[in-house]
């Protein structure tokens, strides 16, 4: 039996080198395997909550309702049946405080006036014709009807008319190829509150998410410092 | 016949003792544990392609009837995946047509209308995010885009002394994505709309490195798309939902402009900043702004690589 042993320790020591790589590897292998299989590393991210859009951001309704977007529509017109309160053929009196500002009506409180630099724009009757109230007047005495307001609007502002009349100024939609379908135009009055006309601000729809978590707070708060 | 050997650490007639067996099995179960895990990503794979995907020809060599069957096969892809019956089309490009983009940089207010109008109507993964379009702010004055900003979220649009800059897509006339693609997966097409064959990329990303204008995205995950917010109305070389592994980038909507139509990101800006048409015909709107507008830039113009997105302002 002694014999025996001593020659197996004899063998095991010449071949142990091999024995001891292949068993490490072994080792290393099955660590690996582990660490693979358990995903131990190389974890994607946990991937950011992202709600979807409100989907108002994706409206494609204008600013506002032209005076004709309510024709079409049959909506109440009482507001602009001006005759309903103001006498026909009589111009209504125009008041004006001490800084040469118009002072509004009551009846007219929902109207801010608001055209022009300096607000000097604000006599009502600059637009609107004070003998026919149903109408307007051009700076070049033409009458328009309350649907067609875009000539009055060109009448001061030329070069935008221009750039309106080539579907340039302003918003488009329909089709750009005129032969297959119409294009849809938009009046000054969809996008300008023609008493105060510059366009309104709005809030953002939400910003990018970055790919790698945190969301549009953590960059934004990456970029400032 | 030899006598049994007296060294146990020897394989006898039999092949194996116990101790070589042990080391063996050792060795046999870890690399099967290490094969195994190696293949793990294969258990990943939820899209392998069909047959029929497999075989599919180069897009530019399909006939009418291939693609007839293509379109076929998506529609009831996306039926199974989405469960309602989309309309997919491939859109072929007109005679004398080169679509040309215009922004309007004093008009733009910066609300991000655009990114998610794109978004919705070319069926964009919402989890995580792929968008086109950008909005880069920038202040008044200067045009650095290493100082624009992405991120901004304040009350309202337009903060006072900052302008903004929505890129995407310029369409290049001398496009360098197209240059890099090893498979010939995205090309020019005649109208000026630079494609994806989204079924023959190879998902390299070569092109995303290429682009000057960070305008291409690339499907790391799989998209998710609600199915509420599909977009039914489909066409092969632009919106049809993509695989993962493909890459994506704005088309002009090519399913729209193709029929005639508009873009989407145009349709629902609320100041009029977009401006789109044939540049080959001299009434469009987009003739005019190149025609009378005093300035107008394309972005990186250095780069050589002649941008079919034209940036102008009003005054």
């Amino acid at each position: 039996m002694p014999t025996r042993w001593r020659n197996e320790r004899l063998l095991v020591n010449t071949e142990s080198n091999t024995t001891k790589v292949l068993l490490l590897l072994s080792a290393a292998f099955a660590l690996l395997a582990v660490a693979f299989l358990g995903n131990l590393w190389g974890r994607s991210p946990a991937s950011p909550k992202i709600s979807l859009v409100d989907t108002n951001f994706l409206d494609k309704a204008t600013a506002r309702r032209s005076y004709a977007d309510l024709i079409k529509a049959g909506e109440d017109l009482s507001d602009f049946d001006c005759y309903a309160c103001h006498e026909k053929g009589k111009a209504p009196p125009l008041r004006f405080d001490t800084n040469q500002n118009l002072i509004i009506p009551k009846e007219h409180s929902d109207i801010v006036m608001h055209h022009g630099s300096h607000e000097r724009n604000n006599n009502c009757f600059n637009c609107h014709d004070e003998l026919n109230l149903e109408l307007f007047q051009t700076r070049d005495k033409r009458e328009l009807k309350l649907s067609n307001s875009a000539p009055l609007c060109g009448s001061c502002h030329g070069p935008t008319y221009r750039d309106w009349e080539a579907g340039v100024h302003g918003r488009t939609g329909g089709y750009w190829n005129r032969s297959l379908g119409e294009i849809d135009r938009k009046l000054c009055v969809n996008c300008h509150n023609p008493h105060s006309p510059k366009f309104p601000g709005r809030k953002p729809a939400p910003g990018p998410h970055p790919l790698r978590g945190g969301g549009a707070a953590v960059a934004h708060a990456e970029i400032k410092h | 016949m030899a006598s049994p050997t007296s060294n146990p650490a020897i394989a006898t007639e039999n092949g194996m003792n116990r101790r070589s067996f042990l080391r063996s099995s050792v060795v046999l179960t870890t690399g099967l544990a290490a094969l195994a895990a190696s293949l793990k990503p294969l258990m990943e794979m939820n899209d392998f392609p069909t047959a029929e995907r497999f075989m599919q020809k180069y897009y530019k060599e399909m006939t009418p009837a291939d693609m007839a069957k293509v379109l076929k096969r998506i529609e009831s892809e996306v039926e199974k995946e989405y469960g309602l019956r989309p309309h997919v089309r491939d859109y072929k490009p007109m005679d004398g047509v080169e679509f040309v983009y215009c922004l309007n940089l004093t008009r733009c207010i910066g609300c991000r209308k655009c990114v998610h109008a794109c978004v919705a109507e070319n069926n964009q993964s919402r989890n995580p995010e792929i968008q086109y379009i950008r909005v880069l702010k920038m202040p008044h004055g200067s045009l650095d885009i290493e100082k624009a900003e992405h991120n901004y979220d304040p009350e309202q649009v337009p903060e006072k002394g900052f302008f903004y800059m929505p890129v995407q897509c310029q369409q290049c006339k001398n496009p360098p994505c197209v240059k890099v693609c090893p498979v010939h997966a995205t090309w020019q097409e005649k109208d000026g709309i630079t494609v994806i064959d989204y079924d023959w990329c190879i998902g390299c990303r070569y092109c995303e490195a290429a682009c000057p204008y960070w305008a291409r995205r690339f499907n790391f995950t799989k998209p998710s798309i609600p199915k509420e917010r599909i977009n039914p109305e489909m066409s092969y070389l632009g919106n049809r939902p993509r695989r993962q592994g493909v890459m994506e980038k704005c088309h002009f909507c090519i399913q729209r402009t193709r029929q005639g139509k508009y873009p989407s990101c145009l349709e629902v800006c609320p100041a009029g900043a977009r401006k789109f048409g044939n540049i080959l015909d001299p009434n469009s709107e987009v003739s005019y702004i190149l025609r009378t507008k005093r300035v107008f830039i394309q972005l990186k113009e250095e780069m050589g690589t002649s941008p079919r997105f034209f940036y102008y302002f009003d005054v």
